[in-house]
């Protein structure tokens, strides 16, 4: 609220603030980090005490990571992790674009790859992880088509849904102006379905992540995941949370970068649909 | 175009408006689309080496086998019941949850950061960590399914119970109602559209988490049985496991979605000014 100079003055005279009681839920920032700070000191009284290849406790935690970063392997692996990762994401952008833009537009694509298309996305796609790992090895090729997998199906869903929702009466005023079918795609369809494709980009990135960290843990080669399962096999449990937690900010930090582009290309979103 | 109208245009003898199209006939199309796939994956699938891919004949001929010997049902039987327990604890857990969090800001701020590490790691990441409290047995996996499952739906029901119109609940209060009797009978009900959706989210989770659970412990269940398949290279029975989880989840998916649309009749589709 802005106060103007006398508005503040009266609530100086007044002095509401002394007045009122201690309410604990108008200090909701103080409750949440309360509540942190009791968790991680539980965690650390009571992990200290548990046989530690149950449980570490915050402080080992904070030192595996500290030594973990500096000596080069962790962040090798998980450069390779990243690297596949965006290979297969990129790949599963393009073609969930392209091929949801011509599902949605064109009726015969969608009747033809239809089936398909539902019947691969009802399939968990971490049940293709085995055959996958059959066809490619357990090299990077198959890592990175179950990345494509995992992530092209949101895409080209949301893709397609949005290049139906075009309103009817856009791509006629383009045909009305004498647009032909290339413009009409790069001028009218795919800037109005250009919010539905950042909802399903979002979608995809998260799924995407599930997919390579399910990939390598079952491959157990290289990679995060691959970590994972090496530090829990040795039972080095203070090693094992340092993937866990960088996956963990990994993941938010890719979900909030999308976030961003989301508002930064799709500011029109069509929040309500007017008659 | 619909049978009725065909009729009515040919005796009214007026001229189609526009040219027939192969895209009236859309089931057509997909099921031409689908033999047309089954048959070129048959002819090419016979000429590559047995290990590596199958054919859509064979895949018969596996999931015949396995049905006849009884593995498959057995299986089927197995996972469906770690599901079932598993997700029944979460929606009760979660809905549970949701409504304290979503009616007390103070209980859901202190929840909150918690709530958020965890749904943000990747559940798949734990797995190992379970798999080393909870040894290899229906615990470990209904643990899995658990975790997978609790987040959509407490986020969900925190969510709905929050959206409840406060003109509702001042109703609620002007009768007098008892802060117990306002949870059960005004705000559970408003809330449920938003739960039902929770649940649908859900279960595809949950599934993936029973495929993940099993995947990794291998011993019972659908997800074992691609494992076990894998490493011996049968290839057919392979795809007749993942057939099988394909239509398992769509018949969850669809079976939740007939239960949203019945139970949420009431969704509020717009909100009026509030």
């Amino acid at each position: 609220m802005a106060l103007n100079a006398l508005e503040q003055e009266a609530l100086a005279e007044i002095d509401l603030e002394s007045t009122r009681p201690f309410r604990l839920a108008d200090h909701l920032g103080l409750v949440r980090a309360v509540s942190v700070v009791a968790v991680i000191s539980l965690w650390e009284y009571f992990g200290r005490d548990v046989n530690p290849l149950f449980l570490s406790y915050p402080s080992a935690i904070a030192r595996a990571f500290v030594q973990l970063l500096g000596a080069g392997q962790f962040m090798q692996q998980a450069r390779g992790s990243l690297e596949v990762y965006l290979a297969g994401l990129s790949a599963a952008l393009v073609v969930g674009i392209v091929l949801g833009l011509l599902m949605g537009r064109y009726r015969l694509a969608e009747y033809l790859l239809d089936p398909f298309v539902y019947a691969l996305d009802a399939t968990p796609r971490v049940a293709l992880i085995p055959i996958l790992l059959l066809w490619f090895g357990l090299g990077a090729p198959a890592k990175i088509a179950v990345v494509f997998l995992s992530g092209v199906f949101p895409v080209l869903m949301n893709t397609f849904s949005g290049v139906r929702t075009v309103s009817a009466g856009l791509v006629e005023v383009g045909r009305a102006y004498g647009a032909r079918e290339g413009k009409i795609f790069t001028k009218i369809i795919v800037p109005a379905s250009l919010p539905f494709i950042m909802a399903g980009v979002r979608l995809a990135v998260g799924r995407a992540l599930i997919g390579i960290i399910t990939a390598e843990m079952f491959a157990a080669v290289t990679g995060l995941g691959a970590l994972l399962v090496r530090y829990s096999s040795a039972l080095a449990t203070d090693k094992f949370f340092v993937p866990v937690i960088f996956l963990a900010l990994l993941g938010v930090i890719l979900t909030r970068a999308v976030e961003l582009l989301e508002k930064r290309f799709a500011p029109w979103k069509e929040t309500e649909r007017a008659l | 175009m619909p049978a009725a109208d065909e009729r009515i245009i040919a005796e009214l003898g007026l001229r189609r408006e526009r040219a027939r199209s192969v895209c009236d006939y859309p089931n057509a199309i997909r099921a031409f689309s689908v033999i047309c796939f089954l048959i070129v994956w048959e002819i090419y699938g016979r000429r590559v080496d047995p290990l590596l891919l199958t054919y859509p004949t064979a895949v018969v001929q596996a999931a015949w086998s396995l049905i006849k010997s009884g593995e498959l049902p057995r299986q089927m039987l197995e996972s469906l019941t770690t599901l079932a327990v598993a997700f029944g604890a979460s929606v009760v857990l979660g809905v549970g949850f949701g409504l304290v969090m979503g009616r007390s800001r103070v209980v859901s701020a202190a929840l909150e950061p918690h709530i958020n590490a965890l749904y943000a790691t990747p559940q798949v990441a734990l797995t190992p960590l379970l798999m080393m409290w909870f040894g290899l047995g229906f615990t470990v996996k209904a643990v899995v399914i658990f975790l997978f499952a609790f987040f959509p739906i407490l986020i969900n029901t925190a969510s709905g119970v929050r959206n409840v119109s406060s003109s509702t609940i001042e109703v609620g209060r002007a009768y007098m109602a008892s802060r117990r009797q306002i949870l059960l009978k005004v705000v559970f009900p408003a809330a449920v559209p938003f739960i039902m959706a929770g649940i649908r989210l859900a279960i595809g989770r949950a599934i993936v988490g029973m495929v993940v659970a099993e995947l990794f412990t291998a011993i019972t269940g659908l997800g074992a049985m691609l494992t076990l398949y894998g490493n011996l290279f049968e290839t057919a029975k392979m795809f007749v496991i993942v057939i099988v989880l394909g239509i398992l989840g769509v018949v969850l998916v669809r079976a939740t979605q007939t239960l949203e649309r019945r139970m949420a009749r009431w969704k509020e589709t717009e909100r009026a000014i509030e």
